[in-house]
């Protein structure tokens, strides 16, 4: 009798979970059939049939020739460069929104706050037109700059590649900012005011009460933020580099992701090659996953998955 | 119960939907037209929406890949139906034959009349594609009435426009090269270096939206100039006009002399500085808002010239530079780039009705909507028959239709399909007369200003072509049937990296400070454009190539006999 308890038990339970393993099923496990397309010589219209199976040709075409292989490893310094950038200034919004939350001055402070949130619902297209208009080459800051007699010829922001990286890292925080904070303004509602009355009855000032308390109790909010980031860390997106590029940045804008839909949409394209790309990527990840979570391991005695 | 209660409610409604319908006397029937040519996506609407209609009880649901994503083509040609009637340009036709997504229609096409008119083409097409006569597939667009070798239009695809008024205030000069080409426009860029409103002009404004289409690698802007010098690029090759090959990035070649031009007119501060950060729209708008003083595509003008613009002699013209050699594209006789199939899954009574409507498309009543427009608005009908001007700008401004075609802004309800059996050259037997307006007496007239006079008296022609012909300076490429191979997946992705260098440089070399940086960076760019395998891409384009060139010899040698 128990155990046929246990057994309708575990079945609800399952049920419970069935829309979820369907969801990720469907979302996230069917899509890698399309990885097949990698190992054939698939053109539309055409379908793929046993002939035109080619096995690892399109692999094995990435570095058939030393000037592609160069390409290929550009394009994955590039995705690192960004990627690395994102993340070594991955503190940024904690900080802004510890000090966010400083702000006494409650009207002003939520001012802020959505001033530096709305960006975060401008499409990327919008953003480069921004962009365009303020910094083009007549753009309002030249043509400010060209009347006050300070440059006689307009800078190209747009249009040259240097600290690229780090322009490219600027409008990505403008961007979002705003929006990572809100998971740490969260966190910091989290604390308990108990601590922080301590604090002040022991006579800590502001700042001590920021680095020995709020920082310390966010952190953990940080480190898992951070772990999101690494397993993403290839995949830093597309279209922010699709709209900011042009000919005389594409040596340093061009990231994964971009490559790979420049090689399937350019022209008549090549699906297996984007294909077999695109897969390098996740193996890629897959490697950093696991190297990251060895890493946990050794520092905090247990991974996380 | 809530949830019970609307879904219910939600199955009642469509149920009864489909009842009324299926009451409703004829439903339209909604043909899909998978349409490479199409710059709309989603079913016709406005005035020509019903004119199919009223006349054929059909319903046209434009699929327009260029608008949609190129995927659109993989995704429907692996559910096995493309559309009901195809538009897809013409390297792709025939791998459509061979996967079995167009139909045969060798039964129906030959009672098609208005179709039939251009038989000759339609034969030699299909036999091209399948080897056998009488047996049809696909219909090529926009062919003409005339022969493989005539060049009835007055004005060519690309020369070298300047604006009359300014290119008289610097006194006419002759123009024997580029450089003297470059001086005359230093002049005009001195006198006008804004437009009336205050904003910058400057005589060259580029883009890079375009780069590497139509069949050819390079940016846009250099492609179409070498034309100038008799060079047409084909793909990776370049033709030259004694009909041989050579590559591209060969200092010879044209490519580099118009790359070359372009620097030297940046060295001199002629290139607008927004030049490679923005888009075809940014460029539109300032062509309209006169911000650029050369054009030289023949349609660029349309956003300039006007009969009023003609009449105080501001519009843009033709300036011939001595030392060029222009190339012409004959008038399209075995029509132009893409072609017209019907879906392999078309069966029955659609099927019927597909080919009555297309037949309809090729006909003179077709015709006219198509190319000149409607009767009371875009034109009227004089005493003689004859076709009249009347409001020239219903596109542009997107005026209203009259009520009897339903209303709405005749540009929202201009013909979708974007694409033509029949060319606007062909002469419609309703009026004698060419489609197109610029053809008609009537308009000639009314274009013949003080400006086309002055023009006419210094350079002793009637119009530019009759001034190329006289001076030997046209070289007009007759119209041949000739399909390229489509690219293997291995020659895509050459091209797809030959084709970004080619581009990423030709952009760096406009902009090049000097031009000891402009050799470094040209010899920089030829030793990656082979190391990604140019080669093997240039092989693979003049193989293909050869045949269309032969075909082109062959064809100007008969009619020379």
């Amino acid at each position: 009798m128990r155990s046929d308890n246990r057994k309708a038990r575990s079945y609800r339970e399952f049920l419970y979970i069935l829309p979820f393993i369907i969801l990720v099923a469907i979302f996230a496990y069917f899509p890698l059939y399309g990885w097949i397309y990698a190992f054939h010589d698939y053109r539309p219209p055409f379908p793929i049939t046993r002939e035109t199976f080619v096995g690892l040709k399109w692999f094995s075409h990435i570095i058939s020739n030393p000037v592609r292989t160069a390409d290929v490893l550009r394009v994955l310094r590039n995705t690192f460069a960004m990627s690395g950038i994102s993340l070594f200034f991955s503190w940024f919004p904690m900080i802004f929104a510890v000090f966010l939350n400083e702000i006494r001055c409650r009207p002003y402070q939520k001012f802020v706050q959505t001033v530096t949130t709305l960006p975060n619902f401008i499409s990327w297209v919008l953003v480069f037109s921004i962009a365009f208009n303020i910094f083009g080459s007549s753009g309002a800051v030249n043509s400010v700059l060209t009347d006050l007699g300070v440059i006689a010829k307009p800078i190209s922001f747009l249009k040259s590649s240097k600290h690229i990286w780090f322009k490219m890292w600027l409008w990505l925080t403008w961007k979002n900012a705003g929006w990572a904070a809100i998971m740490y303004l969260a966190a910091i509602t989290g604390i308990d005011e108990q601590m922080i009355e301590a604090a002040k009855v022991d006579g800590a000032t502001r700042m001590q009460i920021i680095w020995h308390i709020t920082i310390p109790s966010i952190l953990p909010t940080y480190f898992v933020i951070v772990m999101l980031n690494l397993a993403n860390f290839l995949s830093n997106g597309m279209e922010q580099y699709y709209v900011f590029q042009n000919a005389f940045n594409q040596d340093y804008i061009e990231v994964l992701d971009l490559y790979v839909y420049n090689i399937a949409t350019s022209g008549t394209g090549n699906y297996p090659l984007s294909t077999a790309i695109s897969m390098l990527k996740s193996v890629v990840s897959v490697i950093l996953l696991v190297g990251s979570n060895a890493v946990s391991k050794l520092i905090r005695g247990e991974g996380f998955i | 119960m809530k949830r019970l209660l609307s879904i219910l409610l939600v199955c009642a409604m469509v149920l009864s939907m489909g009842l009324f319908s299926a009451l409703a006397e004829e439903a339209p029937l909604t043909i899909d037209i998978y349409d490479a040519a199409a710059n709309y996506h989603g079913v016709q609407s406005g005035w020509f929406a019903k004119v199919v209609k009223d006349r054929f009880n059909l319903e046209l649901n434009i699929i327009a890949p260029q608008v949609a994503g190129n995927e659109l083509y993989a995704t429907r040609a692996e559910e096995g139906n493309l559309g009901d009637i195809v538009i897809v340009d013409k390297k792709d036709f025939s791998d459509l034959l061979q996967a079995g997504l167009v139909r045969d229609i060798s039964d129906k096409l030959p009672e098609c009349e208005n179709i039939m008119r251009f038989k000759d083409q339609i034969d030699v097409y299909n036999k091209g594609l399948t080897g056998q006569e009488g047996v049809y597939y696909g219909i090529p667009s926009e062919m003409t009435d005339t022969s493989p070798v005539s060049l009835t239009d007055d004005v060519i695809y690309s020369s070298p426009m300047l604006r009359w008024d300014l290119y008289t205030q610097i006194g006419r000069p002759k123009l024997e090269t580029l450089d003297d080409l470059l001086d005359a426009l230093a002049k005009i860029h001195e006198i006008h270096p804004t437009n009336d409103a205050g904003d910058p002009a400057y005589p060259f404004t580029l883009w890079a939206d375009w780069d590497g289409n139509d069949n050819m690698i390079g940016i846009a802007n250099v492609v179409q100039l070498t034309t100038w010098y008799g060079e047409k690029i084909k793909q990776s090759a370049i033709l030259k006009p004694d009909n041989t090959f050579s590559e591209i990035y060969n200092r010879d070649n044209a490519y580099y002399k118009i790359t070359k031009f372009l620097n030297k007119a940046n060295q001199m501060g002629l290139v607008d500085p927004e030049s490679g950060e923005q888009d075809w729209n940014s460029v539109m708008n300032k062509l309209s808002t006169g911000r650029a003083d050369l054009m030289w595509y023949s349609w660029e003008v349309g956003f300039w010239n006007s009969v009023d613009r003609l009449n105080d002699g501001t519009a843009f013209i033709f300036v011939p530079v001595g030392d060029q050699l222009y190339y012409a594209d004959a008038d399209r006789y075995y029509g132009s780039d893409r072609m017209f199939g019907i879906g392999s899954k078309v069966e029955g009574e659609k099927y019927d009705r597909i080919m009555e409507f297309l037949d309809w498309y090729a006909s003179p009543e077709g015709c006219t909507f198509q190319h000149a427009g409607i009767e009371g608005l875009n034109y009227t009908v004089g005493a003689d028959g004859k076709f009249v001007p009347y409001k020239d700008n219903a596109l542009m401004d997107n005026l209203p239709v009259p009520e009897e075609y339903g209303g709405g802004g005749y540009n929202d309800g201009n013909n979708a399909i974007n694409q033509w059996i029949a060319s606007s050259i062909c002469v419609n037997p309703l009026t004698g007369e060419r489609y197109a307006q610029k053809f008609w007496q009537s308009y000639k007239d009314m274009t013949m200003t003080d400006m086309k006079k002055e023009w006419q008296e210094t350079f002793d022609a009637e119009d530019s072509v009759d001034y190329m012909k006289k001076n030997n300076q046209l070289l007009a490429s007759p119209s041949v049937d000739f399909t390229p191979e489509p690219d293997t997946n291995d020659i895509a992705s050459l091209r797809v990296d030959v084709n970004k260098q080619l581009c990423q440089f030709t952009w760096q070399l406009i902009f090049a400070e000097d031009d000891d940086e402009f050799e470094m960076l040209w010899d920089k760019m030829v030793e990656q454009m082979d190391g990604f395998g140019y080669k093997d891409l240039y092989a693979f384009d003049c193989a293909n190539y050869q045949a269309e060139v032969d075909a082109k010899v062959a064809v100007a040698e008969s009619a020379a006999e």
